[in-house]
């Protein structure tokens, strides 16, 4: 169970360091850093490590050990796994290298079939480690644990997965779970998302793809999860300079038919690391519209326009709205501004104009999404549109069919506590309206699928 | 690995009731002259090689053949595929019924490594090569999913008519492409063309085809 990886009660750091600067004492430091569990140390060399007594093997811990950490030099990576089993631990985190990613296939074949005779679950080999927030687990050498929140990341190894993985705790994107696959030996990227399909915990599953083991089942277990799953796959195939047979030979790249794999089986393909994290902040956030039908509102009319552009780029459809609607706004934005969509208050900006528009904007039964624009000026505040979309989301998500809200508050300086209070009170904000729009895409695009691909396996709306 | 001559590869189209040209081998110009006049003139003769597979870029193809022009036909185009490809093993040549009016259209086959086969869709002809304008599923599909593939490419509006140009038949490629699904479910594919897939208000034919089997 892939529960004994991620939850488990006692934790052994085979290979822990007193030195901080190397992984086994890094993942120590790190796991001592929140983990309310058992932690045993196991170093034949040292008799204490960090403060806790140490272990001269597995073997020799008193308690029980569910999850190892394994740390050591290849040469005996083979027997401390043999022991673990031994010992009855459950879950193996494989840290240590050497295998097919160095061409050692048979080491890796050998190391997996010890895992499969003790029946335990194993990440890795050559993975930087999961982190479970949750469990306030980082048995990883991700530097800190990240902000809580509900999206999941699987990444394939890799210092650029490792810097992903940072990236999002610097940028304060909640997460839940981080998992590197590393060579992903005996789980592979189909028991992962299988396993956070089921995590309560986990909202949505956020993936860097360098290569799919098992594509079939790859795509059949994706096809039954109802949990958006985005995606971005790099290494874009060169064509083999041989003669090709066919035209269709030519032109099938497999990035092609990765990319037709995944639309097939309801997987968001994105193109750019920022358009990974964007659309899985606002899946983790926002419920999913029922439609494809945009209202924007902004203070300023260029800023509009130009997510206006995006929307028709992504066939987002930018809707007519209700005379109700429109009076209700030209009740509180100047005569010079526009009530019709997008809306355009001509730079004038209040906490009052935000609010009363925002929520004619959700009354408004041609509205599906919302897009807000503030744009900085010397003569306006952040603040107060901010506190009007926290007040109107708190109001929506009392109400029923609450509707996205995407926030995009321009102009960085000057804007820092208006965008603190949105990033606090989990309303999606992005630094320009290309961003929020293809967040919003991501919305519509999954509730698409589950509408058409996975409607028979799942409901659509949660 | 086994390539299909068009000839065929048009066997097994016809299997899953894929509507091909009216085509048969000649081996002497008699049989061709014969079969000319069987099918009806002007047909097309094409040179049939499992070495070949690229047959007009050898010279090994001749359009608009009059029934007294097939006999002398069938003799330039085996002396010219002897000069230029004198290895080739020549099974004959094919005499085929000319490839009607309509949208030149392709469908083909690939088994990917990772995902098994995938299914290709678009406009065919010359445009294959400069425009890439085709979608792609992997296979099996359903229904809804093969009036996608037809629905999303960007020329989609050409196939329902524009400018007065008229429109295909878009029943007609549903069906061609579903039973392109069943093929690849049931025959050992490696790569399968039909470019072109020629699709007018009356229906679609193909017109050339290739296969390469396991």
């Amino acid at each position: 169970m892939l529960s004994s990886i991620f939850e488990p009660e006692s934790v052994a750091v085979i290979g822990a360091s007193n030195n901080v600067t190397k992984w086994g004492g890094r993942i120590l430091k790190n796991l001592l850093g929140g983990f309310a569990g058992k932690i045993y140390p196991v170093n034949p060399k040292e008799t204490i490590i960090q403060g806790l007594d140490s272990y001269p093997s597995v073997l020799d811990i008193p308690g029980m050990v569910e999850l190892a950490v394994v740390i050591v030099p290849y040469a005996i990576v083979h027997s401390i796994v043999e022991e673990c089993g031994k010992k009855g631990v459950k879950g193996l985190v494989v840290i240590s290298a050497g295998f097919s990613e160095a061409g050692n296939e048979s080491g890796e074949i050998e190391l997996v079939s010890i895992a499969r005779k003790y029946g335990m679950r194993m990440i890795g080999p050559n993975t930087l480690g999961i982190v479970n927030e949750r469990a306030r687990l980082n048995a990883s050498i991700i530097g800190r644990l990240p902000r809580p929140g509900y999206i999941s990341f699987i990444t394939q190894s890799g210092s650029l997965g490792l810097a992903l993985a940072e990236w999002t705790i610097a940028t304060e994107l909640g997460l839940c779970k981080v998992i590197s696959t590393g060579n992903k030996a005996q789980t592979d990227d189909v028991d992962f998302i299988e396993y956070l399909s089921n995590d309560p915990s986990t909202g949505v599953i956020a993936m860097y793809i360098e290569g799919i083991k098992r594509g079939r089942t790859f795509l059949d277990a994706a096809r039954n999860i109802s949990k958006p799953i985005v995606v971005i796959k790099t290494g874009r195939s060169k064509r083999g300079a041989k003669a090709v047979f066919s035209h269709t030979g030519s032109i099938a790249g497999s990035d092609e038919v990765y990319s037709a794999a995944f639309n097939q089986a309801g997987i968001l393909r994105v193109d750019t690391i920022d358009e990974l994290f964007d659309a899985a902040l606002a899946f983790s956030c926002q419920p999913l519209p029922r439609g494809n039908n945009v209202a924007i509102f902004s203070n300023g009319g260029g800023a509009s326009i130009v997510a206006a552009d995006e929307c028709e780029r992504q066939g987002i459809h930018i809707t007519d709205l209700t005379e109700e609607t429109r009076e209700k706004i030209r009740k509180v934005i100047p005569k010079f501004g526009s009530v019709s969509n997008p809306i355009d208050t001509a730079g004038t900006v209040s906490f009052k104009i935000y609010n009363d528009s925002i929520k004619a904007l959700h009354d408004d039964p041609n509205v599906d999404a919302i897009i807000v624009i503030y744009v900085h000026t010397m003569i306006s505040n952040a603040m107060p549109p901010a506190e009007a979309v926290v007040e109107m989301k708190q109001k929506c998500d009392r109400e029923k069919g609450k509707k996205p809200i995407i926030a995009c508050w321009m102009g960085g300086l000057g804007t820092e506590e208006g965008v603190d209070l949105l990033k606090s009170e989990s309303i999606p904000n992005y630094p320009v309206p290309e961003r929020a729009v293809k967040a919003l895409w991501a919305l519509i695009k999954h509730r698409e699928f589950l509408e058409k691909i996975k409607i028979q396996k799942a409901k659509p709306g949660d | 690995m086994k390539i299909l001559t068009e000839h065929e590869t048009k066997k097994l189209l016809i299997k899953y009731g894929i509507p091909v040209t009216k085509e048969s081998i000649a081996n002497s110009p008699d049989e061709a002259f014969a079969i000319a006049s069987q099918i009806g003139t002007p047909v097309a003769m094409k040179i049939s090689s499992p070495d070949i597979s690229h047959k007009s870029d050898v010279g090994g193809v001749v359009l608009n053949v009059g029934a007294h022009e097939a006999r002398g036909t069938y003799d330039r185009i085996i002396s010219q595929i002897k000069k230029v490809a004198p290895l080739a093993r020549i099974e004959g040549i094919l005499v085929q019924q000319m490839a009607p009016q309509g949208h030149e259209l392709i469908v083909g086959l690939k088994k990917d490594a990772q995902f098994g086969h995938v299914l290709m869709f678009g406009l065919g002809g010359i445009f294959v090569e400069v425009y890439k304008d085709v979608s792609f599923r992997v296979i099996p599909i359903e229904k809804r999913e093969a009036i996608e593939m037809v629905s999303e490419i960007k020329g989609y509006p050409l196939l329902k008519g524009i400018r007065g140009r008229k429109p295909a038949r878009i029943e007609a490629i549903i069906d061609v492409l579903m039973s392109v699904s069943q093929i690849a479910e049931k025959e050992k594919i490696i790569e399968l063309d039909i470019n072109p897939l020629i699709v007018n208000e009356g229906g679609a034919i193909a017109v050339d085809a290739r296969a390469m089997m396991e």
